[in-house]
């Protein structure tokens, strides 16, 4: 069973750390429910072309965090977490994404006025037809 | 972890060769890949492992035995297929079978029968009339169902074909986690590194460059592009530069002093395996 992760390799984030955020937006988009098992560390450096080491790692970060939980003999699995902490990484996620959109911007030497209304542009692109 | 091998300071003189000193701890459910260009020594240090040749300096330890000592128990825990074997042209994978398995005591007829079927080699042939990829897969066979806990592999996948390289990696990793295993192999594959190793013993020219985490050379060098012509002056960590683009192993100084200078860059991306290991080995 393949997860849907896909790693930038010419990325400065450290693999570890990109696994684990994936691994943690697959639990809290529903896609990994409770209770389902995760693959192998083995079979998941394999698929995910890294090494086990890094992904001992991010599997240690996770369990710690308390995402998933290994059964000694029996294999690492999803654990029941909270909805306010998916919630949480939700709410990350986005402003992650707006914190990375804004950093282009102003390497471009926007102001952020500017922004403001590049912003309020793309908000009103997505509007769907006919809605006044 | 358990160190299921240790070569320590090894070294060897063959003729003008001159390989080590190297060392290398081999760690339970490790794979270690063993990389270089050809006549790197990867080959010899694989037969150094096994006693085949002798080592010049330093020591070879299998499960806690030296390899050169009295007690030859170590013997029965590790497997080595090397790039050729000498003469076994006259004999059918049947007969090869009939001389090895006996051999050695934990001997696996369940795995040998299933990488067989799942290569598909005929057994009744002749060794010396099989293509280069049909031998390098029933010497794997022969290999593997010796059920030891070390690998030792020259170059297993060199003559392949596609899907039977996917065939190899996915035999490899099954065999890896039943139990407390280790591989080392020497390959040119990229895809057997990305796909199986989880550290890196280079070697160039004999020399020992280092064994590193797969990972720590795919972050080892970042290349910049510039918006402007580059300064005349070295730059941090510049391992080499061209036009308005260059490469560095020291990205953070180098964005330290693009801040430091007014420098502008357009991209800039994290060199993928190939090329590190490329630089690495041109060095």
């Amino acid at each position: 069973m393949e997860l849907p992760i896909s790693l930038s390799k010419t990325s400065r984030e450290p693999i570890y750390h990109q696994i684990e955020n994936q691994i943690k937006a697959l639990i809290a988009g529903g896609y990994l429910k409770a209770g389902s098992p995760l693959p192998s560390i083995r079979l998941m450096a394999k698929d995910l072309e890294t090494s086990v080491i890094t992904i001992r790692r991010a599997y240690q970060n996770l369990e710690y965090q308390g995402f998933i939980q290994t059964e000694q003999g029996k294999g690492t699995f999803v654990a029941e977490v909270a909805n306010e902490k998916k919630q949480q990484i939700k709410v990350t996620a986005v402003y992650q994404a707006f914190e990375s959109a804004l950093d282009v911007a102003l390497s471009y030497e926007y102001t952020v006025d500017q922004v403001k209304e590049i912003f309020a542009e793309v908000i009103e692109s997505r509007k769907p037809k006919g809605d006044a | 972890m358990k160190a299921l091998a240790e070569v320590k300071q090894v070294q060897k003189n063959v003729d003008e060769f001159k390989l080590g000193p190297v060392s290398l701890a081999i760690e339970a459910g490790t794979i270690t890949a063993l990389v270089g260009t050809n006549g790197s020594g990867k080959s010899t240090l694989l037969k150094l492992m096994m006693n085949q040749a002798k080592a010049d300096a330093g020591n070879i330890k299998i499960h806690n035995m030296f390899v050169n000592g009295l007690n030859e128990e170590w013997k029965t825990h590790i497997a080595y297929q090397p790039q050729t074997m000498i003469g076994w042209d006259a004999f059918s994978g049947k007969a090869l079978r009939e001389f090895i398995a006996p051999l050695y005591p934990a001997w696996d007829d369940q795995q040998f029968n299933d990488i067989i079927q799942a290569f598909s080699v005929p057994l009744n042939k002749r060794f010396g009339k099989l293509s280069q990829g049909m031998q390098q897969k029933l010497i794997l066979a022969l290999t593997v169902a010796r059920n030891t806990s070390i690998l030792l592999l020259d170059e297993p996948t060199a003559f392949m074909d596609i899907p039977s390289k996917q065939k190899f990696i996915d035999l490899l990793i099954e065999w890896i986690e039943s139990g407390d295993r280790a591989i080392v192999m020497s390959t040119h594959q990229v895809d057997d590194i990305m796909k199986l190793a989880d550290y890196l013993c280079v070697l160039q020219e004999g020399k020992w460059m280092g064994t590193y985490e797969k990972e720590t050379i795919q972050h080892m060098y970042c290349q910049f592009w510039m918006r402007d012509a580059l300064p005349t002056e070295s730059l941090p960590g510049e391992v080499s530069r061209e036009g308005n683009q260059f490469i560095t192993s020291k990205p953070e100084a180098m964005e330290a002093y693009m801040r430091e200078h007014d420098l502008h860059c357009v991209n800039q991306k994290t060199l993928d395996l190939e090329e590190s290991l490329s630089l690495l080995l041109n060095k």
